[in-house]
């Protein structure tokens, strides 16, 4: 097993440090950087509770591995916290009940984010498919669409 | 007085006027809402110690076998294994069982299923951990083993259990069916069959364990049962209950398995590795692991025989059920009871015989899930209701409104039914699904693809009933911030039920929800409060926290009358305030009248106990009340299937439950919702396939579950209130009971559009298919 030396920005920092080759970005956010934010639910790439945004991409955390990520940026949920739409995003979700068990809900509003900075007022079809790479077994989806469109609706209403 | 001030006075007397009921009926965010959206580190896996070793677990190469040798030499030749950990470093008892005592925690001699656990690697890291345990070699001489449940019951089968292969077995005698049988006009049989089903909550199973100096150990998991895991660390390790202490981590998910036999795998794993090594030991099962070792909905093979007038009364049911239990018994001994006296659905059956049997194979076992062998029950009854308007020629809504349960029939154990809210959950969904419009459209429709609309009706006995002493207790206390603080060995992993708890305990004390906090269930803390499962936070736990509540409201309700020099039948408290009715007094704040209390020493804590009442039937003929209350429901859903691939979707549904009193309507609806789709993914998708005793798709890759994409374009849901004697305020039970009817409506609803019957779970477009060419 090889060293790799890689330097990304995380949650807007710039950090360097060594990774071994076969290191997933998971385990290097939540064990190195303590980004516990970041679930597993698989390992495998189906439920998607692992999702960061690497370069503004949604992308499952578990199927990167750490020297892929050289002069990359990752974001978080933690990386947002103070974000004007994730704040809205998660209120909207506290009302609706979108966050039951809670395990999926960082990836969730991850997906959330992503779709409503490309399209600001997405319709109902457009939610569902933004996040249908994340995987919830409580809500059924509906309160979670509910909540993003109702966040949505709130920053077209904003002047 | 300005009119503003006035209309402030007038909310805040209706809402005195509501009295205990402050707050029931509203929403308020769930009091562990903020942590969630946040991403805090509150799971187990978050929270682990810096020291921390882990342990990954080793299972049976065979279905049955019997164990020649445990060859763990190329795991330890590894630097990063720690330990191995197999039957012979067991302190205590070997038993890792929740009813039975019929499981080993690492089987000793005899293997009976791939699920068995062998033994454990304990390593520095995970990945050691993982490969140590890939590289154990478990040596076994296989045994002939048996996979088909029908098989099982035949005389001469391969034995799984010594004592045979029948691990329960239950009956209902009612009335008497032959008569039944020789009045009827029309006879229709048929044999249904349900399949594996996984919970596959998002967070699976995990634990670690603390060691302390003087023998004692702390266990911190993912579970719904602190209690019961307590008791089971404990028997593993031969300590007494006292030097185990078991708290409940966030739990990301349940529906079940964890309140079964696999949290007690990892925990006691966890703690007879960190008791041996004297450091802290994280023991967690990966997708595969979880999906191979945990419990599963039983497949069930029930068989229908029923009788019925021309004009649609019914006069005879008779019904075989035949559980597979897999290799043990679990919670499964439950699991029958419920199928057992569900088996009529909710309909009235003048005459009934029902045979319930639990039986062991060498599959992987089956146990507690979400509705717990009512989703079975259910999709058999009313397949066979749907086959019986079919054979009539009567509209199946007709058929089923002819024989309906309601107040002051009898159910199938001869129980009389009471607070049925049944028709007015059928009257909401007929019109909210416009179901006698869309019969007429659907008349006579021809090409390649064809609509039809399916039902089920639902009855869902309340809590534990006849699975054990019905009890919760809950703590409350008053913080001198005016903080309330909530204990309870009652859990919280999704439902939302433990703020429905609390929000009982609000309205009873006048302060809302947002001052609630809930402390971490605890077992050193809060005392035993039986297992949080069947729906019954609200309604037992619910009742529990109103009697808290009420003791403290009685004492703070006498220093306020006090402060206010008021008789104390005139103070309201509303939303942190407490007022007088009389309007004469100043109001005194609740941080006044907290510190006033504080400073009186008054007791500003108060523990909160609640037992049902007995749930007393027969065991010989079943006949009695086995549940003091039931929840009601209906649901009528669209289909449209392409005659020419069997594929199909489901277009609109419509659902309406009989909940007794909203206590959080939100919560409520969200039960609605993800039971519904939970629901469907069993009706549609969902399928743990066994192959000679091997499942092979334990993945979420090869194992589907709905995604946002497979969800019904429309979802209407009502809540209809038709009060019961048991929870607080009327309240009556919702988180299962959402699971169990989709998957018969989409049966009937196929059906219905293209004259295909069929009678196994899931529906897979390929058994459409092959009824639409068998045509």
């Amino acid at each position: 097993m090889s060293k790799h030396f890689v330097v990304m920005t995380i949650n807007g920092e710039e950090k360097g440090f060594y990774v071994d080759s076969t290191d997933r970005l998971i385990d290097v956010l939540r064990e190195r950087f303590g980004l516990k934010s970041v679930k597993e639910g698989c390992g495998t790439g189906d439920c998607g509770l692992c999702a960061v945004l690497l370069d503004g991409r949604l992308v499952n955390s578990c199927l990167v591995l750490a020297p892929q990520c050289g002069g990359k940026a990752v974001v978080t949920l933690e990386g947002l916290l103070q974000d004007p739409i994730m704040a809205n995003l998660q209120a909207k979700f506290l009302k609706h009940n979108a966050a039951q068990c809670g395990f999926c809900t960082p990836a969730m509003l991850l997906a959330a984010k992503q779709i409503l900075d490309r399209l600001p007022t997405p319709t109902r079809e457009e939610v569902a498919s933004a996040i249908s790479g994340v995987l919830c077994r409580c809500t059924g989806y509906y309160p979670i669409i509910e909540a993003i469109l109702d966040a949505s609706r709130e920053a077209e209403a904003a002047p | 007085m300005s009119e503003q001030a006035l209309r402030f006075m007038q909310s805040v007397k209706d809402k005195a006027d509501r009295g205990e009921l402050l707050y029931v009926g509203e929403s308020p965010a769930r009091v562990d809402g903020l942590e969630k959206v946040m991403g805090s580190p509150v799971y187990t896996a978050d929270l682990l110690p810096r020291d921390t070793a882990y342990a990954k677990l080793f299972l049976s190469p065979v279905p049955h076998g019997v164990i020649k040798e445990i060859d763990a030499s190329a795991a330890l030749t590894s630097r990063r294994v720690i330990a191995v950990l197999t039957w012979r470093d067991i302190p205590g008892l070997n038993e890792s069982a929740a009813v039975l005592p019929d499981r080993q925690l690492y089987a000793s001699t005899v293997v009976r299923s791939t699920a068995d656990i062998v033994g454990a690697v304990v390593a520095e890291t995970q990945q050691a951990a993982a490969d140590g345990a890939r590289s154990v070699k478990v040596v076994c001489d296989p045994l002939p083993a048996v996979f088909d449940p029908l098989e099982a019951l035949k005389p001469g089968s391969v034995r799984v259990h010594p004592g045979g292969n029948v691990a329960r077995q239950m009956r209902i005698r009612k009335g008497d069916i032959e008569r039944g049988f020789s009045e009827a006009d029309v006879i229709i049989e048929n044999t249904y069959r349900t399949q594996f089903q996984d919970a596959a909550p998002m967070e699976t199973e995990m634990g670690f364990a603390l060691p302390s100096r003087d023998g004692a150990v702390t266990v911190i998991g993912s579970m719904q049962s602190p209690h019961h895991t307590r008791a089971a660390v404990a028997k593993v390790l031969g300590l007494p209950l006292e030097k185990v202490r078991v708290v409940q981590a966030f739990t990301g998910g349940a529906f079940g398995p964890k309140s079964d036999e696999t949290p007690y795998d990892v925990c006691a794993t966890a703690a007879l590795a960190s008791t041996k090594l004297g450091r802290p030991v994280f023991c967690s099962l990966d997708r595969e692991e979880s999906m191979v070792v945990h419990t599963k909905r039983h497949p069930f093979i029930i068989r229908h025989r029923t009788g019925a007038l021309f004009d649609g009364r019914l006069t005879a049911g008779e019904v075989e059920m035949v559980s597979d239990a897999g290799a043990y018994a679990s919670l499964g001994v439950y699991v029958l009871g419920r199928a057992t006296f569900h088996a009529m659905g909710a309909y009235e059956f003048p005459n009934v015989k029902v045979d319930s049997y639990l039986v062991y194979t060498n599959n992987t076992y089956a146990g507690s899930l979400r509705g717990f062998g009512g989703p079975q029950a259910a999709f058999a009854i009313e397949c066979q209701m749907e086959e019986l308007a079919r054979k009539l020629n009567m509209d199946p809504l007709e058929l089923r409104l002819k024989n309906m349960l309601r107040d002051g029939k009898r159910t199938a154990t001869g129980a009389p039914v009471e607070s049925c809210g049944l028709p007015q959950c059928v009257d909401r969904v007929v019109r909210s699904s416009r179901y006698l419009e869309r019969r007429e459209e659907y008349r006579g429709q021809a090409g390649s693809v064809r609509r039809g609309l399916g039902m089920a009706f639902l009855i869902h006995g309340n809590s534990l009933g006849p699975e054990g002493n019905d009890y919760g207790a809950v703590i409350l206390e008053i913080k001198r911030d005016g903080t309330v603080v909530a204990g309870t060995g009652l859990t919280e992993y999704g439902t939302g039920a433990v703020s429905g708890l609390l929000q009982v305990a609000a309205s009873v004390l006048g302060v809302p929800l947002e001052r609630f906090r809930l402390d971490r269930p605890d077992t050193s803390r809060h005392r035993e409060t039986g297992p949080t499962v069947a729906s019954r936070t609200v309604v037992i736990g619910g009742n529990a926290a109103k009697v808290a509540a009420e003791k403290l409201r009685k004492r703070l309700g006498l220093v306020a009358a006090d402060i206010m020099k008021v008789r104390e039948e005139r103070v309201a408290v509303v939303d942190g305030m407490a007022l007088d009715t009389a309007g004469e007094a100043p109001p005194v704040p609740w941080s006044t009248l907290v510190q006033e209390a504080y400073s009186r020493g008054v007791k500003m804590w108060e523990e909160g106990y609640f037992m049902a009442p007995p749930a007393p039937w027969d065991t010989e003929t079943g006949l009695g009340t086995p549940y003091l209350q039931y929840t009601w429901g209906a649901l009528i859903l669209g289909v449209e299937v392409d005659m020419e691939t069997g594929c199909y979707r489901v277009t609109d549904v419509h659902v309406a439950y009989d909940v007794g009193r909203a206590v959080n309507p939100s919560g409520i609806m969200g039960q609605i919702y993800g039971g519904t789709v939970q629901g469907l993914g069993y009706a549609t998708m969902e399928e743990l396939i066994h192959r000679d005793g091997y499942i092979v798709n334990p993945s979420l890759t090869d194992y589907y579950i709905p995604t946002s994409l497979d969800i019904p374009e429309e979802f209407k849901a009502y809540i209809v209130e038709e009060p019961g004697p048991l929870g607080p305020f009327g309240a009556k039970v919702i988180a299962e009971p959402p699971i169990v009817l989709p998957a018969p409506a989409v049966r009937n609803a196929i059906l219905d559009a293209t004259g295909v019957s069929v009678n196994e779970l899931p529906i897979a477009p390929e058994k459409v298919l092959k009824g639409l060419r068998g045509r």
